[in-house]
């Protein structure tokens, strides 16, 4: 948790220490930002309505430049996943089912990149899913391993 | 009330083997401006002009609202200098150097500077000569940030400092934008800290800036486009593509004023665009000077 | 809050050289000391510390206060405090000429004590000592003004050197004027139009090495 030593600026949602710019991560940091704002909406950590960081405090938090910030905000605002109001900050967008709703979005781009990559391998459809069913059996054994230890 | 922490217009300054021309620099408040370029391109007298402690040629030069360097004791009060090219007296302590500025500045935050004093691991009774490099630009820093003062101008903050102390640098520097009021410039040779914390950037090569603008704005105009040119084939010359290198039948074409209708542009002309890349900012500084120098020596 | 700003600046020049400072006072009065045990031998070895003492510190002053804190980086500290180049230049002049006349009036006003109440030397030899003790004054301001205008340790080596060697040049010119030294053994100081014409020189020269250098350090458009 990163406590600001200075609490006389806006009252906040702590920023939890999970939230990190990668360096090596070669997409912009705005677009790393609106990513993991979306996944802590898809896992529930961030509820609908719930009111997040200023964008000030954001940059503070995450040693970003406001105008990073301004920008993932933005573009978070124009996708519905959040709303912002003059003088009263920022919340998670209090559409129903927002959760189940970015999680669909990830699932499209992750099978449409996987799409893209099997194209360049020449890999047939057939093929791509009976990877896909692979894949899907050892996260399932994985996961039963664990629970046995 | 005035929205800029600094102006600078037509600034120009002429030395020997040196001159600034012509320098144009706007820092709106609340905001961190990054400057950025290669050694002796002119950050550090571009520095001292706005502190006042260089005279500028030509040009007007305001900061905080004042004139410079007419009016710089007034600017002063309000500003926390660091440089690259500033010591602290050897023979003193940390704590007389923080007593003494103390005793000028009513603006000191004393908590703060020992929070500083902690986060930094620095002693307060330690004497300057016995700090390392990296210890004594942490304390040329606290003595500068724990006054608060509206404008921070710094030249090269973390040269020189470990990664630990630079992230350390970092956070402190964007913490005081938690504050709208408050402004930084500050120049750097580490291209990822300009990266991540900047909201504008300005880039000077050669006593004149090739370009200053908002930061994700500046980073979205450059790209690489990874071109392969059939047999036959010339790439047209396109607007936005600052400078392409050819190796045999792959080409990497740079783009500094990119639009999605390049690609299609290349592709009309026969190239088949493989890939289009977004540059790191030390890609684009390397690119940047090259090809600017290329130009200069095409025209000269 | 200006004032306090150049204040604290030569509270700080005071700290900074205070110790050095005694250290040449001491120097100064042991030479004294020295002269006092009377005799001929004594009074040579004891007047030529009186007067190294004195010299050491004119030229060490400006060394260390001024072209030091340039050489050392510590300029661009000071600059970035809320004063002027001229206030800098001012604060300078006060505390050195201040640290550097407590050292000479200290010593000045012993040397005269100790002729008057212990006749270390006769009364007559006052208006010379005087005469002779405003040498390293106008070499101190000499320095000083080469060490702020000059700013490098190279212009302030020039001047100690042409300071160091006229002084003996001076000396042995002064002790062969008749006016000065006619009355030098006798019981009473004698201020003649050509002591008085002599002492008016070097007080006139060090009011003019200041002006000069104030004007000059105005001038300057790149301060670092």
């Amino acid at each position: 948790m990163t406590a600001s030593w200075d609490s006389v600026y806006t009252v906040y949602t702590e920023m939890d220490g999970a939230f990190t710019i990668s360096q090596s991560d070669k997409r912009a940091m705005y677009l790393q930002i609106m990513e993991q704002i979306k996944q802590r909406i898809a896992l529930g950590d961030w509820k609908e309505g719930q009111p997040i960081p200023s964008i000030r405090q954001l940059a503070v938090d995450l040693q970003i430049s406001v105008i990073t910030g301004k920008r993932a905000y933005l573009e978070l605002e124009r996708e519905g996943v959040i709303v912002t109001q003059q003088g009263k900050g920022s919340r998670v967008a209090s559409k129903p089912g927002l959760g189940m709703q970015l999680r669909e979005q990830e699932l499209e781009q992750h099978l449409e990149q996987a799409a893209r990559i099997a194209g360049l391998l020449g890999m047939r459809p057939r093929e791509l899913e009976e990877r896909l069913r692979e894949a899907g059996d050892r996260l399932n054994h994985r996961k039963a391993e664990k629970e046995t230890v | 009330m005035n929205d800029f922490a600094i102006e600078m217009s037509g600034v120009s300054k002429r030395y020997r083997f040196f001159s600034l021309e012509d320098i144009r620099l706007n820092v709106p408040e609340g905001q961190i401006m990054g400057l950025i370029g290669p050694n002796g391109a002119g950050k550090s007298t571009t520095i001292r002009i706005l502190l006042g402690l260089v005279h500028q040629d030509e040009g007007e030069v305001r900061v905080l609202n004042r004139r410079m360097p007419a009016e710089q004791i007034g600017a002063k009060w309000d500003i926390g200098f660091a440089s690259e090219d500033m010591r602290l007296y050897e023979s003193m302590t940390l704590d007389w150097h923080m007593r003494f500025i103390r005793s000028i500045y009513p603006g000191w935050d004393a908590p703060y500077a020992q929070l500083l004093l902690k986060r930094f691991g620095l002693r307060a009774e330690q004497k300057i000569k016995g700090l390392s490099h990296g210890q004594r630009v942490k304390a040329t820093l606290l003595l500068v940030l724990a006054r608060r003062p509206k404008l921070l101008v710094l030249d090269e903050p973390t040269t020189g400092l470990d990664p630990v102390a630079r992230h350390e640098i970092l956070r402190e520097l964007t913490s005081v934008m938690a504050d709208e009021g408050r402004s930084i410039l500050f120049s750097s040779h580490h291209t990822q800290d300009v990266e991540q914390i900047s909201d504008r950037i300005t880039f000077i090569d050669r006593g004149r800036i090739l370009d200053s603008m908002d930061k994700e704005v500046y980073l979205d105009r450059w790209r690489r486009l990874r071109l392969e040119t059939p047999a036959g084939v010339e790439l047209p010359a396109l607007p936005g593509i600052i400078g392409v290198r050819q190796e045999g039948r792959l080409a990497v074409a740079t783009a500094n004023a990119f639009i999605p209708d390049l690609v299609g542009a290349y592709e009309s002309a026969g190239a088949r665009v493989q890939r289009v890349e977004s540059m790191t900012l030390e890609e684009i500084f390397v690119a940047n000077v090259e090809y600017s120098r290329e130009r200069e020596e095409v025209q000269a | 809050m200006r004032g306090s700003v150049v204040g604290q600046l030569i509270l700080k020049d005071w700290v900074l050289y205070r110790t050095q400072l005694l250290l040449m006072i001491a120097g100064g009065a042991i030479g004294l000391a020295v002269v006092l045990r009377g005799g001929q031998g004594p009074f040579t070895i004891g007047a030529v510390a009186f007067f190294v003492a004195m010299v050491l510190v004119a030229h060490m002053l400006p060394m260390a206060g001024i072209v030091n804190e340039r050489k050392n980086k510590n300029l661009a500290f000071l600059m970035s405090l809320p004063i002027s180049s001229t206030q800098y230049t001012t604060s300078k002049l006060i505390s050195t000429f201040g640290l550097f006349l407590i050292s000479w009036l200290t010593l000045v006003a012993a040397a005269v004590v100790l002729i008057e109440t212990r006749g270390m030397a006769p009364r007559g030899f006052i208006p010379m000592l005087l005469i002779l003790a405003l040498l390293p004054f106008v070499g101190f301001c000499l320095m000083t003004s080469a060490a702020l205008v000059g700013e490098t340790e190279g212009w302030a080596i020039a001047a100690n050197v042409a300071c160091s060697s006229s002084y003996g040049l001076i000396w042995t010119y002064m002790v062969q004027v008749p006016a000065l030294t006619a009355n030098a053994a006798g019981p009473v100081p004698v201020w003649n139009s050509t002591v008085l014409r002599i002492l008016g020189v070097e007080l006139g020269l060090i009011v003019l090495i200041l002006a000069l250098t104030y004007y000059l350090q105005s001038r300057k458009r790149d301060f670092i």
